[in-house]
Formats: C-alpha cells, sequence, structure tokens
C-alpha cells in the first residue's frame, strides 16, 4: 500500500521552511495577486523563490496556487507567469476554474495542475470530470469519508487528495456568494494602498490595483469577510424565532489517516496558509508521526481523535 | 410562438397541479438543494413522468434539474431519473455539478444539457469548455454583471439564460440547520423548509430553504429588459422555487407582458405591474450582481419601486 504525501499549507517563508522542518512531503503556497482568499497569506516573487529555494534543498515539492478566477483581461497576465514558475523548478499549480485549467493544460504540457477544493468535486463522477479534463489531481474536502474515497479511488489515471484538516462552514466552497450579496465592489488592493512607488508595484491579478471585495472566486483577488460566522436572527412566519450562527465545525480527521491511506487517498492535504509558523510546525508533525506510524509500528503514540481547539484553521 | 423564452422552476406534482402556467414558455422541475424536498420531482420518479407529461400537454417545454452539491450515494438516482426524463421526452436536463454533467453527456447523450448557476460559470472559457461536454445553454454565475455576462455571450456561441425575477441561489449547504427545530416546533422535515424562513441581521435578509439559501430581496430586472433584448438575451427564469402559486402567476404575468412591450419597442414599465411586484416582496427588491455591485443593491429609475427596507448594502452606508 503507497504512503500518502503529506502537503501543508504555508503563508510565509519562514512557514515553509517550518512545514519541511516537522515532516511535510509537499508544501503550497499562494502567489500574491492571484490566490483565492488573498487577503491572508500569499507570498512574492523573490519569496516564492526564496520558498521554492527551501523545498529544492529539502527534496521536496513546492505547490502554488493560482486559484482565482481571473478576469478575461487578466488570464493574459497570468499565462505570462507560467513560464517563470516552471523555470523556477515549480511544476504543481493549484487552480479552480475549468476555464483555466483547459488552457493551462494546452499551454503548459509540463504543469501539473490540481483541481481546487474551491472546485466543489466530491464524487466519484467529479473525480472523473477533472481527469478527463487534463487535472494530475483533485482536491476533496475532509466531509468525503474512507468509504466514498475507495469508491472514488475507482477513478484511475489523477491524483486525488483529501483535505483531511480543514474548516467546513456551513456553505459548500466554491458554491457560496452571501458575502458578495451584502457587499461587493471594485476596491484597491491593500498592497496598492501602502506601495509608495505608484502603479508599477501593482500587485499582478489585481487589475488596474482592483480587488472586487466579498467575492472569494474573482479575478483580482476577492475576500470573504466570514458573513456566515456571525449571528443571525430567524425569522419564521414574519416572527422572531431564534437567533443563531450557521453551523461549522473543525474537521481533523487525524484518526482516520490510515482508512484514507487504505482507501487510496494519494495526498493527505492541510489546510490553514495563515496559520502562526508554531502552531503549522507542530499540525504538520501530528499528521507526519500519524502517517508514519502506519509503516513504523510502535514508533509513535496513537494518533488522538481530534486535535486542539487552538488548531483550528482560521483562514485557507 | 414568442421571441423569448420565459422559465421557472417547480420542485413537486403537487406545486405544478396547482400552478397557472400561462405566461411560461418552460419549467425546470425539481428541488436541487434537497432529496428529502417534500416529494422532490428528482426522487419522485412516477411523479417526474407525469409532471413531463403534464407540461407537455399544456405546450409547455419541460426541463429537469438535477442536484447542486451530489455525493456519491446520490449517483445511482441521478441516473435513473436522466434515464424516466429520456424515456418521457424531457427537451433538456439543468445540471450544477460537473461530475452529472459528465454522466449526461456519457450515458444519456441525446438529451440536451443546460447549466446552472451553480456550476460557476464566470468566463468564456469556461463555457467553452462545457461546450465540449455537451451543453448547450448556461446561466452564468450569479455574480456576474451585464457587463461580464455580454463578454460571454460575444464569443460563447450558445444562449445563456438569465435570471429575470426572484430570490437568488447564494449558497448551497451539505446540512440542514432547520432540523435543529423538528423538536422545538413540532414540525418534522419536510414540512420544515415549507415554512417562509427568513435569516436577518440588520437590514440584510436572506431566505433559507434549509440546504439552500437565497436572497431576501428578489432580483427585479422589470425596467432593465430593453437593455436585456438588445444585448441579444431571449431566455429568462423567473425563480420560483420557493414561492406559492400566486407569485409564480402574477409576476409571470408582469415579464410576458413587459418582454411583449419591450421586444415592441415600449420599455415603460405601468404602475400596477410594480404594485404587484412590491406585493410579493416582502423583504424588497434588487438587481443582483448584473450591475457590478452588492447582490441586494438597486439600481434604476424607480427607487419608490423598492421594498421598505434600505437598499444600499450595510459596508458601504
Amino acid at each position: 500500500m503507497a504512503v500518502p504525501v503529506l502537503l501543508a499549507p504555508a503563508g510565509t517563508v519562514e512557514a515553509v521552511r517550518a512545514a519541511l522542518g516537522a515532516g511535510a512531503d509537499a508544501v503550497y503556497v499562494g502567489l500574491q495577486g492571484w490566490s483565492r482568499g488573498g487577503a491572508r497569506r500569499e507570498l512574492d516573487w523573490d519569496e516564492l523563490v526564496a520558498a521554492q529555494r527551501e523545498a529544492a534543498s529539502a527534496g521536496r515539492s513546492l505547490q502554488v496556487a493560482l486559484n482565482t478566477i481571473p478576469k478575461p483581461e487578466e488570464r493574459a497576465r497570468l499565462f505570462e507567469r507560467v513560464p517563470a514558475l516552471l523555470d523556477l523548478g515549480i511544476r504543481d499549480v493549484i487552480v479552480n476554474d475549468v476555464g483555466i485549467l483547459a488552457a493551462l493544460r494546452r499551454r503548459f504540457e509540463n504543469l501539473r495542475l490540481t483541481a481546487s477544493i474551491g472546485c466543489g468535486a466530491q464524487t466519484v463522477a467529479d473525480v472523473a470530470f477533472f481527469r478527463d479534463l487534463g487535472a494530475h489531481a483533485v482536491v476533496l474536502p475532509g466531509t468525503v469519508s474512507p468509504a466514498e474515497m475507495r469508491e472514488i479511488r475507482t477513478v484511475r489515471g489523477i491524483s486525488v487528495e483529501i483535505m483531511i484538516h480543514m474548516v467546513e462552514e456551513f456553505v459548500l466552497l466554491g458554491k457560496c456568494w452571501m458575502p458578495s450579496y451584502v457587499h461587493l465592489k471594485p476596491s484597491p488592493h491593500p498592497a496598492v494602498l501602502s506601495s509608495t512607488s505608484g502603479a508599477g508595484d501593482t500587485p499582478e491579478g489585481a487589475f488596474r490595483g482592483l480587488r472586487q471585495t466579498g467575492s472569494m472566486k474573482r479575478g483580482g483577488v476577492g475576500a470573504c469577510f466570514r458573513i456566515c460566522q456571525q449571528p443571525w436572527e430567524l425569522f419564521a412566519g414574519g416572527q422572531r424565532v431564534d437567533t443563531r450562527l450557521f453551523p461549522s465545525r473543525q474537521i481533523s480527521r487525524i484518526a482516520d489517516v490510515e482508512a484514507y491511506a487504505e482507501a487510496g487517498a494519494d495526498v493527505l492535504k492541510l489546510q490553514g496558509r495563515s496559520l502562526p509558523v508554531e502552531l503549522l510546525a507542530a499540525l504538520v508533525r501530528r499528521y507526519r508521526e500519524a502517517i508514519d506510524a502506519r509503516t513504523i509500528p510502535n514508533a509513535f503514540e496513537p494518533p488522538p481523535a481530534t486535535l486542539p481547539a487552538a488548531w483550528a484553521v482560521v483562514g485557507r | 410562438m414568442n421571441a423569448f423564452e420565459l422559465n421557472t422552476t417547480i420542485a413537486n406534482l403537487r406545486d405544478l397541479q396547482a400552478s397557472d402556467l400561462t405566461d411560461y414558455d418552460g419549467v425546470y422541475l425539481g428541488d436541487i438543494y434537497c432529496r428529502l424536498y417534500e416529494s422532490n420531482f428528482l426522487e419522485q420518479l412516477g411523479d417526474l413522468k407525469e409532471g413531463l407529461h403534464i407540461l407537455h400537454d399544456q405546450g409547455k417545454k419541460a426541463y429537469v434539474a438535477t442536484y447542486a452539491a451530489p455525493r456519491n450515494d446520490f449517483l445511482p438516482k441521478v441516473r435513473k431519473m436522466l434515464e424516466a426524463s429520456v424515456a418521457a421526452g424531457a427537451e433538456a436536463v439543468e445540471v450544477h455539478n460537473l461530475g452529472i454533467l459528465r454522466i449526461a453527456h456519457e450515458e444519456f447523450p441525446e438529451l440536451p444539457v443546460h447549466v446552472g448557476g451553480f456550476a460557476n460559470i464566470y468566463t468564456a472559457a469556461g463555457a467553452e469548455v462545457l461546450r465540449g461536454f455537451g451543453a448547450v445553454r448556461f446561466t452564468p454565475n450569479y455574480e456576474l454583471s451585464l457587463d461580464e455576462i455580454h463578454e460571454i455571450t460575444a464569443t460563447c456561441g450558445a444562449p445563456l439564460e438569465l435570471l429575470l425575477h426572484g430570490k437568488m441561489p447564494l449558497g448551497v449547504s451539505d446540512y440542514c440547520f432547520l432540523l435543529d427545530y423538528e423538536e422545538k416546533w413540532g414540525v418534522k422535515c419536510p414540512d420544515l423548509c415549507q415554512k417562509e424562513l427568513f435569516l436577518k441581521q440588520g437590514d440584510w435578509a436572506m431566505k433559507s430553504l434549509g440546504k439552500g439559501i437565497l436572497s431576501g430581496k428578489d432580483v427585479c430586472m422589470l425596467e432593465h429588459l430593453p437593455r436585456l433584448l438588445a444585448e441579444s438575451h431571449r431566455h429568462f427564469r423567473i425563480e420560483t422555487v420557493s414561492e406559492n402559486p400566486e407569485y409564480r402567476r402574477e409576476v409571470a404575468a408582469v415579464y410576458h407582458a413587459a418582454l411583449k412591450r419591450a421586444l415592441a419597442g415600449d420599455g415603460d414599465v405601468d404602475e400596477r405591474s410594480w404594485e404587484t411586484l412590491r406585493r410579493h416582496a416582502h423583504i424588497g427588491l434588487c438587481n443582483g450582481f448584473y450591475f457590478g455591485r452588492s447582490g441586494m443593491d438597486y439600481q434604476g429609475l424607480r427607487p419608490e419601486a423598492l421594498g421598505s427596507l434600505p437598499t444600499i448594502s450595510r459596508a458601504e452606508s
């Protein structure tokens, strides 16, 4: 039985270093201006170069999230970046749109493309769709059970990743536009506001220096302001009957590492690009031990059924 | 025959039989959010066949919806539903999920596919990819503005179907939080989501269908029909899956008449039409994202047409 790859998040070069040191087989980062939820940690180009150097020197791989949905006028700029990524030695790119995925597949045959969790794949048929489209891998949410994974792994020719540590919000990832219903307008990208040297510092992906505040998926780097995690008043028949939160939960399926491995999951992925370095390292180490316990019996304590609340993912 | 197509959505046979569909050209059958929705056409295949026959007998186009967020265990039923739809002569199936798109394309190639709003078509490039999987019509993601939609129209080559009026889908969940209230309210599933339920934070409201979240305000494009027609749109939807038959009939009558007038060059809207729409929109009216603004905002010449709640989003005010 193959040992699954442990894929860790990182939002800084220091976090990349910490994740590798804690035993991650691979690390994913966001490229500034192009990654979903970009208000959280992203790496600029110089940081990306440094991160790739860290990964390469450790003999591991670095994946780059380009998982917004660029507007047509932004696509060309995104495509221009890809040869430079390949020159750096980065072949793994995470995308969130079928149009971008298909276009990158056609243009760059050496690129390994992952369909982001935001693509909404949950079923055996979804995985087959992304395989047919040319994806190298697809990410499934941690709500997909090991039993479902076993059925999904009947699809050959594509790597399957499970987001084994994540926050499950009430509305499915990639299927929510509640924030933009409340507030959507072009607004200056934070990096533009802090820039002192003019338009030359406009981040890539932020077309004309703007982003769409409120949309998680649109071009120009959206931002979710977590309206679902604020209290709501529930009205039935015009009468207020309750004040409540939408249900959400931390999924930390460390106790299911064995089951996912047996079901054929290729990659165990952790969410949390904004986790502080010390928490990230501890989290990665725990999952590393859980994976290694399968091949080195009695070497480690059995994994706990749950993880400490402090390890809750506070951002993607 | 109309120069436009006006469609709606109906979830079950009871609702279909109670509805006057005079001013509609087609109906999508089924609730896309939940398998347990009361007598959902997508689960009750005998009802589905009868529903398709009813629509055909009335000279309507009979379309079938599919689930927005299926899991593996949905798929056998989806296949049976598609098989039944083909056998009963459905004109097309609407898919929101890419796995179901693949199933429809490979196993039921004779069934035309419309791509729904949850499939996340944001660009012409995305639509082009799905055309390769047999899609012949698209509802783009609701977040797109008319300008962005126009870019798709200009290069896509397939018609788009746009939401003209009604509560706009905003999200779908794996879980129904209404089940928390079964004991407290003494109401069981599937009757829970038949209640009129709104979630509010200040001036911001959304309608709950349990697993589905819709806008609290009704998207209203009544005074913008001339622009939609000028931009070559001819396929429209009035979203009524969570509405009663009176809403379904009266709102369609308003839009059917307004579309015919607009096509004849008359874009004016009479006061009775506004009164009808205001009466049915308990929270108010909005334009969705069509004008590049927050989905709950309204842009137009008739601010008095709006409902009782403020229309400028809280974050901007």
